[in-house]
């Protein structure tokens, strides 16, 4: 005769340790379960719904200029370190964690326009508008108090005098060039009290410089004449023209591809091109309702922050459509740089209220140490959200965002507007032969042409 | 100026002999360089022999200059000519005259022609030759003359003699130079190579080169050549560009990007923490200062053989140390033994006074600390006044009430402990004020409190309470009995009304009076019941009868001038209880009854049979419900109202209802007879003759009452209706022109009929094109449920090709539930993996292979992901060997 019981063996059910989990035996025979996929997707919809309730994006500001915040630069080789300069040429270095200013850089006469830092983190360079290139050297605040240091005023080891206003800086990455904007493009040594070499191609301005930090001999100018050129340092000679219906204010190469770089432009979109494909750009981002002052790329190359004049910022997914984030507040004015945190957590944004504001990159991150559980429950949690974001609730959830009245009514009627101008080139093309009015794609609508 | 002038042709030609060079050093060169080598140039020149102006100015302040001076000077020109010759071309050359270069080791692929190449000198040369040399000439012109004029003075010659010799030598010299450059071709330059290996090939290919036409292309305009440049510029950085792209695609398709990984971020050992600690108070200074003592550090630093010797101590120590502790041993000792030996005192008067000591000595430090004890006293004091004043522990919390509420009983024991501690607290806290009220308190109130307290049993509660009640309307009607005898109540009349409201308050007194006695004595007969049926009844029976008796003894002179309707209706009332509880009974009771009420006459008795025979068959099946429940209690509750109705039914009809009685009996026994008919009527003809129907016909038969067709249709033709609702007729409308009977007349507008048409027959085609519309038999329902549309993506998400790759992309569960605890990492892994606090640095490159599996290559990033699981599957292995 055969009796079944119930056994157990001992070893499974006893702990070693006094500390150890108990464990759980289960079955994951599916048939046993067969409402996983409801559950799921209750669990995803209630994930979206804490995400809505825990979305806190605002850390802090941090004030102490005294005229609008007109360009920042990220320390590349310290986390906590951000420098920011002003329209009344005070230069701060700013320490986040603290969200205190650090040291000041007296010195410039009027506006700083472009600041930016070595990759090794030891000097400073910054340009205005009174023609003149300063270098400094970035004190060693780990080892002091901010308050003593915060007095004592820091000397520039160099002052370059030159020809014309300048309009932006940017540092080659790992290298030892960097070049202004202005007139003219020019590239200078930290040595060197004169630019070692010099690029112009058409007479108007140069508004922003980016150099790629992938390929650190190449990099991208934009200016007042709509254009957009790229520079090559090897053969010391621009390489190709892009001009834009609008101008660019900026641009962004992205640091994980070294050929792609998002363009902030006045029409109130962001443009990706790849470098070696101008013709037409890889995607739009749009959702501002007003020109985009600065765009800046997030460390990982996932996502961009954007800036704009319609005093917000945005998160932009590198291959979004439309934003994904939406931050303001009611103090903040005109955003003129934005800038990502070198490790892909904050965003800081510096506008037109001489303010200079941290955020959350992700609005409802749980900030500092996670334990194992949590952290564990979290990556859950949002891999259901990202299986079931198709569906209408869990969507409608995760896109909602308050916005403020101005904007949403902005908004609006930017939608119709370009509702209205659908319609009437879909009316002319009616009217019109067939074949006479060619289709010509979003992506490439705004391209004027691509110079040789 | 004047060699200058020579140079420049020479120079040309012979770039115009050697254009196979390649442009390599013309092309690096920059701008700044090259103005910083024209300066450099005129520098040099000055250097070893001054320019002709100079020297003129210097001849005009030096009065040496002679003719040997003069030979010396063209000399030296030649001389630096050649010199010039070997200096590098770039540094020789004047700015903007080749494109500004900034990087120096770039070589120009080797296809580039030189003829296109843009060269500043073939344009402008000519004209800057040709200014140099007027320029010169005027110079030259200028400065001899100043210095004949010169000569003339100091030597006090005519100008002729020095004029001649000066032309001379300009001659001179331009036949020098001349001879330095226009004069020797390639051919002289071959010579030297004479006899030499190579030397025929060379000379061929000048030979042919000399035959065909040596026509140089003019150069392109500067804009097309810079077109070119950075076309060359864009196609050589795109391709720089698309190298990144294997390592960009394989980053984008990798499920999980990993970044930050390979920073060491230094974890913190104790080692590391305890070399940066530096001593800040003066005791971690001492410490430090012994610690860091070189001679201990040495000591430390080999086999620790040298400690034992520092760590020597001296007799005298060693012995006082010896010493120290045996004292304190024996003393320990000492203790002990006392205490022993008071505990093996067995007097208890000894332990008594010892404790009391102790406790003595306790009271004394409260005592003697007299703030302390005045404090504890005053905490008391005010506790209780709290205690008093919100009555905070008597059932008065929102919590106890609700406890309370719900019923004491309902609670389980943990709350029925707790508020039972409350109110002992309670009592404890106002104990004091209890012991100083209880002499002015009332007996009653404290009897009435105790009777309330304590709940006893419902019955015995409620036998107290009748008797209570009892006891007062007795008392209300002796005190009735007593009447005004002055006033207004002395009149005659009022006296009257006032005997006749008091007789019909004896009345009704009496009444509750007799309902007392009643229910108290069902109450007894409950009481003393639960043994067996039988055996209960008759003695109730008994008990009833005889409190029955001793009642009516005692009203019975007040009751006799009144109507016995009362006492009857009293009786029967008793009766009827009585034959609730059992038939048998009934019948005891009545030949009990019977000798006593034998002054009530027949009348009664006759009542009450007719009683029981209308009571009969209800009251029956009451019981019976009754005895099954089991509820006794219910019952005596219930009885006070079954009586009164009895009472006005019987007052209204006593015949009536025993002929209803008998009438129902009769119909209900035809209406059996004639069920017991119908079925043997049915059962009849089974047995005749049978015949075994078909299975149609059993079928027509089975749903012989229900149309199961039709009800389809309708029921399809309803969901049609619901699904695409029928539009509606026009009908005349209410309002204009309906007065008048304009509306009426001309019939209802053609639009509304119109709209009405179109309706009609969009509905047709809705229907037509319904899937269920050729089927007959099915009914397929085109209504969305919107319940379920909450649960389906409105379209195919971006990424997915297909319905059913998409389905297959959500089908399986992620979740800790669902999946074994190893899986789930992988399963809800995120796609960037970030450390939070560690910088991340732009992309580097590395060479992969873009054809290679993307497994290989992202192999390394694994590895380091699964080393610490990899060490754990070790250890567990481990484990298991051993628990094996």
């Amino acid at each position: 005769m055969k009796v079944k019981i119930i056994s157990r063996s001992t070893d499974d059910f006893t702990r070693e340790r006094s500390q150890d989990l108990q464990k759980v035996f289960r079955n994951y025979d599916p048939n046993l379960r067969s409402q996983e996929k409801g559950v799921e997707y209750t669990r995803a919809l209630n994930a979206a719904k804490l995400e809505k309730i825990f979305a806190r994006p605002f850390v802090g500001a941090m004030d102490g200029h005294i005229d609008a915040v007109s360009c920042m630069t990220k320390n590349p080789n310290h986390l906590k370190g951000i420098f920011s300069g002003s329209m009344d040429g005070d230069i701060r270095l700013w320490d986040l964690a603290n969200r205190r200013t650090v040291c000041q850089f007296p010195g410039h006469q009027g506006a700083v326009r472009g600041l930016t830092v070595s990759t090794d983190g030891q000097t400073l360079v910054s340009c205005g508008t009174d023609c003149t290139v300063r270098l400094w050297n970035v004190p060693d605040y780990r080892n002091k108090s901010s308050s003593d240091s915060a007095g004592n005023a820091v000397v520039p080891i160099a002052v370059y005098v030159w020809k014309h206003a300048f309009w932006g800086v940017d540092h080659q990455w790992g290298g030892n060039l960097f070049a202004t904007v202005g007139a003219q493009v020019d590239i200078w040594d930290h040595n060197r009290s004169e630019p070692v070499n010099t690029f112009k191609w058409g007479n108007d301005t140069v508004m922003a410089v980016r150099f790629n930090p992938g390929e650190p001999d190449l990099f991208a100018t934009s200016s007042s004449d709509r254009s957009i050129i790229l520079f090559d340092l090897r053969m010391s000679s621009p390489a190709r023209k892009l001009i834009m219906k609008t101008r660019c204010n900026s641009l962004s190469w992205n640091p994980m591809e070294p050929m792609n770089f998002t363009a902030a432009n006045e029409d109130t979109n962001c443009y990706s091109y790849d470098a070696r494909k101008l013709d037409e750009a890889k995607c739009v981002h749009g959702d501002h309702v007003s020109a985009v002052m600065d765009v800046d790329y997030s460390p990982t190359g996932r996502e961009f922050v954007t800036g704009s004049y319609d005093r917000t910022v945005r998160i932009f997914n590198y291959n979004g459509d439309h934003s994904k984030e939406i931050y303001h507040t009611k103090r903040m004015q005109r955003v003129f740089c934005v800038k990502y945190s070198c490790d892909g957590t904050y965003v800081i944004s510096g506008s037109d209220d001489t303010n200079l504001r941290l955020w959350k990159a992700k609005a409802s991150e749980q900030l500092g140490v996670l334990l194992p559980r949590e952290r564990r429950k979290q990556e859950y949690l949002d891999a259901v959200k990202d299986r079931y974001k198709h569906l209408p609730e869990v969507k409608r959830i995760v896109r909602h965002r308050h916005l403020p009245k101005p904007i949403y009514k902005a908004a609006t009627l930017r939608r119709t507007m370009i509702e209205a101008e659908r319609r009437k080139d879909q009316r002319r093309r009616a009217h019109s032969a067939p074949g006479s009015m060619p289709v010509k794609p979003f992506r490439k609508r705004r391209i004027i042409k691509e110079e040789e | 100026m004047a060699e200058k002038k020579q140079k420049t042709p020479k120079r040309e030609r012979m770039k115009a002999y050697a254009p196979s060079k390649t442009l390599k050093f013309t092309k690096s060169m920059t701008n700044k360089k090259s103005k910083k080598a024209a300066k450099d140039g005129r520098r040099r020149k000055s250097g070893p022999h001054l320019p002709s102006s100079f020297l003129r100015e210097f001849g005009l302040q030096k009065p040496i200059p002679s003719s040997s001076d003069k030979g010396e000077v063209e000399e030296e020109i030649e001389d630096l000519y050649e010199y010039e010759e070997a200096l590098p071309e770039e540094e020789t050359k004047k700015n903007r005259r080749f494109d500004p270069v900034e990087n120096y080791e770039y070589e120009l692929p080797d296809d580039f022609e030189d003829e296109n190449v843009p060269s500043d000198d073939d344009e402008h040369e000519p004209s800057d030759e040709d200014d140099g040399v007027a320029d010169g000439e005027g110079d030259v012109a200028d400065a001899s003359e100043k210095h004949v004029r010169m000569l003339q003075s100091i030597t006090g010659l005519p100008a002729e003699a020095f004029k001649d010799k000066e032309k001379k030598d300009v001659t001179l010299s331009g036949v020098q130079g001349d001879f330095g450059g226009g004069q020797i071709s390639i051919n002289d330059l071959l010579d030297p190579l004479h006899g030499k290996a190579g030397y025929s090939k060379l000379r061929k290919r000048l030979h042919q080169l000399e035959k065909t036409p040596m026509a140089v292309q003019a150069p392109l305009p500067k804009v097309e050549r810079d077109k070119l440049e950075r076309k060359v510029t864009y196609e050589q950085s795109k391709k720089e560009m698309t190298k990144w792209e294997p390592l960009v695609k394989r980053n984008r398709e990798a499920p999980t990007l990993y970044l930050g990984e390979d920073i060491d971020l230094g974890v913190h050992t104790v080692g590391t923490i305890a070399a940066e600690h530096t001593p800040r108070t003066e005791f971690e200074r001492k410490m430090a200062a012994l610690i860091g003592d070189p001679v201990v550090m040495e000591a430390h630093s080999k086999d620790g053989a040298r400690l034992l010797e520092l760590n020597k101590v001296s007799i005298e120590d060693v012995r006082d140390r010896q010493n120290h502790l045996a004292k304190m041993r024996s003393l320990l000792f000492r203790h002990e033994m006392k205490a022993k030996h008071i505990k093996n005192i067995k007097s208890k008067t000894y332990h008594r006074i010892l404790k009391k000591e102790r406790q003595k000595r306790a009271s004394t430090e409260i005592d003697m600390d007299p703030e302390v004890a005045k404090e504890l006293a005053i905490k008391q004091e005010f506790k209780r006044a709290e205690e008093r004043m919100t009555l905070k522990h008597k059932n008065s919390s929102k919590w106890a009430k609700r406890i309370l509420k719900r019923g004491f009983k309902a609670q389980d024991d943990g709350t029925r402990t707790a508020i039972a501690e409350q109110l002992q607290q309670h009592a404890l806290l106002t104990r004091k004020i209890n012991s100083m009220n209880e002499n002015s308190s009332s007996d009653e109130t404290s009897d009435d409190d105790s009777n309330e307290l304590s709940p006893g049993s419902d019955s015995e509660g409620v036998f107290k309470l009748l008797n209570k009640a009892k006891d007062k309307t007795i008392k209300v009607m002796e005190e009735e009995d007593e009447m005004p005898k002055t006033g207004v109540f002395a009149l005659p009349f009022m006296e009257r009304s006032l005997k006749k409201q008091r007789e019909a308050a004896h009345e009704e007194a009496c009444l509750a009076l007799q309902e007392y006695e009643s229910s108290l004595g069902k109450l007894e007969g409950d009481e003393a019941g639960p043994s067996s049926p039988g055996k209960r009844s008759g003695r109730r029976v008994f008990v009833g009868a005889k409190s029955r008796t001793m009642t009516f003894s005692t009203e019975e002179p007040e009751n006799h001038d009144d109507n016995d309707s009362e006492g009857e209706v009293e009786v029967r009332e008793e009766e009827n209880e009585h034959k609730v509880e059992n038939g048998l009974s009934e019948v005891q009771i009545r030949s009990a009854l019977v000798p006593d009420d034998a002054d009530r006459g027949q009348e009664a008795i006759f009542k009450d049979f007719d009683d029981i025979v209308k009571n009969a068959g209800s009251k029956t099946t009451y019981e019976v419900a009754i005895f099954a429940s089991d509820t006794w209690k219910k019952m005596g509750g219930k009885n006070p109202a079954d009586n009164i109705k009895e009472k006005s039914a019987v007052a209204d009809n006593l015949v009536l209802s025993s002929q209803n009685s008998v009438g129902q009996d009769d119909n209900n026994d035809s209406d059996s007879d004639l069920e017991m008919v119908d079925g043997f009527l049915s059962s009849h003809p089974k047995s005749d003759d049978y015949k075994l129907p078909s299975q149609d016909e059993l079928i027509h038969r089975a749903f012989a009452g229900d149309d199961v067709v039709m009800e389809f249709e309708k029921e399809k033709m309803d969901v049609l209706n619901e699904e695409n609702p029928e539009p509606e007729k026009p009908v005349l409308l209410p309002g204009w022109g309906q007065w008048t009977h304009i509306q009426q007349k001309r019939g209802i507008p053609s639009i509304i009929t119109e709209e009405h048409e179109k309706a009609k027959r969009k509905r047709e085609e809705a229907l037509k094109k319904r899937k269920d519309a050729h089927l007959k038999n099915v009914i397929i329902s085109e209504k969305i449920d919107k319940k379920a549309e909450k649960l389906h993506a409105k379209n195919l998400p971006f990424p997915y090709t297909s319905k059913e790759a998409y389905e297959q992309s959500i089908r399986m569960p992620i979740g800790p539930d669902y999946n074994p605890a190893i899986s789930i990492r992988a399963l809800n892994r995120p796609a960037v993996i970030k450390r939070a606090g560690v910088i991340i640095n732009p992309i580097k490159y590395e060479d992969i292979d873009p054809y290679g599996k993307s497994e290989d290559s992202k192999e390394p990033k694994h590895k380091r992901q699964k080393k610490p699981n990899a060490k754990k599957t070790q250890f567990a292995g481990r484990k298991v060997s051993k628990k094996s």
